[in-house]
């Protein structure tokens, strides 16, 4: 199984568009091994006619079809969804649904706030959604380490530690419900 | 004596670049130039910090949904090959396991 991320970032949002965020994935699939005969003719091909221009966006998902299709299992993660402009993040659902229509071994793995759910649901109607909030396990669990990096622990005592992993755990769940 | 362990600095880390461009060139071949024509972004880098700040067991509970079982075992077919998370600000999206 091979995976490939991104992260969409509100600082670069205007770098990160559907061209680049997709190239983004096609450089991590392809990046370990050697250059695949198609990309090293896109590039040399960009080089001699056009100067150099980056890839247009069919060009990146055909690219990236080719990739996929050499592979096993891939799954593709985007975290963020939200943090992208609207019309590159348009670009990229049309791009991925293109994409997993075609590719059958592909899974997408992605992340976002709520107000995108529509959109997600536009681009994929069958799409499995799960709703995240912090559990208490993982309260705990932050808390457990960060009470044992305390740079002051002659402050703490047995009391104040079990009143510190009873009431803020209880009081962060309570907040996303 | 400050000026000329300046200047003998400036001049090694020039060499270094120098000998770093040498290299990409003569070893990578163009490699790296073909990347980088792919696109400029690098999401390895954010994905190492993260990986360094995130806990240990934290997010875990994702793999005990159904939503995320279903999506894993990829029975239902390639029209269910999406899996969203969505949610508000820091509750835990970017650090799902």
């Amino acid at each position: 199984m091979t995976v490939a991320g991104l992260y969409c970032d509100y600082l670069d949002r205007k770098e990160q568009t559907t061209s680049n965020m997709l190239g983004a994935m096609l450089k991590q699939l392809v990046g370990r091994g050697n250059i695949p005969e198609d990309i090293r003719k896109g590039f040399e091909d960009a080089k001699d006619h056009f100067g150099g221009v980056p890839p247009q966006v069919p060009q990146v998902v055909n690219m990236l079809k080719t990739a996929i299709g050499q592979r096993q299992w891939v799954v593709i993660c985007i975290d963020g969804l939200d943090e992208s402009l609207p019309v590159h993040r348009a670009g990229l659902l049309k791009s991925l649904r293109a994409i997993a229509q075609e590719m059958p071994n592909v899974r997408l793995f992605l992340t976002g706030r709520p107000f995108i759910s529509g959109e997600v649901e536009k681009h994929f109607p069958d799409v499995y959604s799960i709703s995240v909030s912090p559990t208490k396990e993982d309260t705990k669990a932050f808390l457990r380490i960060k009470l044992d990096e305390d740079p002051e622990p002659e402050a703490m005592d047995e009391n104040l530690r079990a009143d510190i992993m009873e009431i803020i755990p209880k009081t962060i769940s309570e907040m996303y419900i | 004596m400050d000026r000329s362990i300046t200047r003998s600095f400036n001049s090694n880390s020039f060499n270094n670049v120098n000998n770093v461009s040498n290299f990409n060139t003569t070893i990578n071949d163009d490699k790296a130039q073909v990347l980088q024509w792919l696109s400029p972004l690098e999401p390895q880098k954010r994905y190492q910090h993260l990986r360094e700040s995130r806990l240990e067991g934290v997010g875990e509970w994702i793999f005990r949904t159904s939503e995320f079982q279903r999506w894993n075992a990829g029975e239902d077919g390639p029209a269910h090959s999406v899996l969203f998370c969505h949610g508000d600000p820091g509750v835990g999206k970017t650090h799902l396991r």
